[in-house]
């Protein structure tokens, strides 16, 4: 169990919805209690690409779904805690786990008759790489729910340390792990 | 002017009448003994403190339902898009 007086913590994207809508009491407990000593802190990348889903969701829908949509949206937006920015020093760390590992570790997600378009999940992994370089940056534990993906980023920034000098290792939280 | 009317009104201070549990009173006075501060001091600390926390346990419950409202009744596949995961149907690619 982490000690959620430990954090504050970095959320990635998929970490935050996991949380954000677990109904299990001891999840709901720790994050009570995380919240009564740090904020939620993601990336600025985590607000994108939430953003970017909410008005994907809202173009598909119509009437009054688009109502509840844009109240899901208002909803999140009032809820960010802290958004850490995507600026100099985490684009240089972001451009050297890019070129650690240009193509993502995993294939495209696939789903019944859905499928992730390759540049759909090029631009994903290049995501995590930033969220990841925000956490390494930031100097916090990165909470994830993608094991595949940031595991790979750990293990190439473990391999290549003289190109991450004084940054550390990324250390990597599972949700599941948290309680 | 005098320093009291140039603090901000956040560290002004004003007096005051309270019924305190004899416990804890004994308590206060105890650590403030030992701290060789007044007992006002002690009780200013406890107070700021229990504040802090009654803030922090409401804005726990502010982001929790905060986030209920922004994730509730969504499919597993609108949840994969609000996590950047975009699926598209096979056959159209």
């Amino acid at each position: 169990m982490i000690n959620p007086a430990s954090g504050p913590l970095l959320f990635d994207t998929s970490a935050e919805s996991w949380l954000a809508r677990t109904d299990r009491s001891e999840v709901l407990a720790w994050m009570r209690e995380y919240l009564s000593h740090h904020q939620v802190h993601i990336s600025a990348v985590t607000v994108l690409e939430r953003i970017r889903g909410y008005s994907l969701l809202w173009r598909r829908t119509e009437g009054v779904g688009r109502e509840r949509i844009e109240a899901m949206r208002i909803a999140y937006l009032t809820t960010l805690g802290r958004v850490w920015p995507l600026d100099g020093a985490v684009a240089v760390v972001a451009g050297e786990i890019m070129a650690l590992f240009p193509d993502p570790p995993t294939p495209p997600r696939r789903s019944h008759n859905l499928a992730e378009s390759r540049h759909e999940r090029l631009a994903r992994w290049r995501f995590d790489g930033m969220i990841a370089a925000t956490a390494l940056v930031a100097r916090m534990p990165l909470v994830h729910n993608n094991a595949a993906d940031f595991e790979s980023v750990r293990s190439a920034i473990e391999r290549s340390p003289e190109r991450f000098p004084n940054l550390g290792a990324l250390e990597l939280i599972r949700c599941g792990l948290l309680t | 002017m005098n320093l009291r009317s140039r603090l901000p009104d956040r560290m002004a201070k004003r007096r005051t009448t309270l019924t305190l549990p004899a416990d804890s009173l004994t308590q206060a006075q105890r650590i403030a003994r030992t701290r060789k501060v007044n007992l006002s001091t002690v009780i200013a600390e406890a107070l700021s403190e229990g504040l802090r926390v009654h803030a922090a346990a409401e804005r726990s419950v502010e982001v929790l339902n905060g986030y209920k409202k922004a994730f509730s009744g969504l499919s597993d596949e609108e949840v994969a898009i609000l996590d950047g995961v975009i699926l598209e149907p096979a056959a159209r690619r």
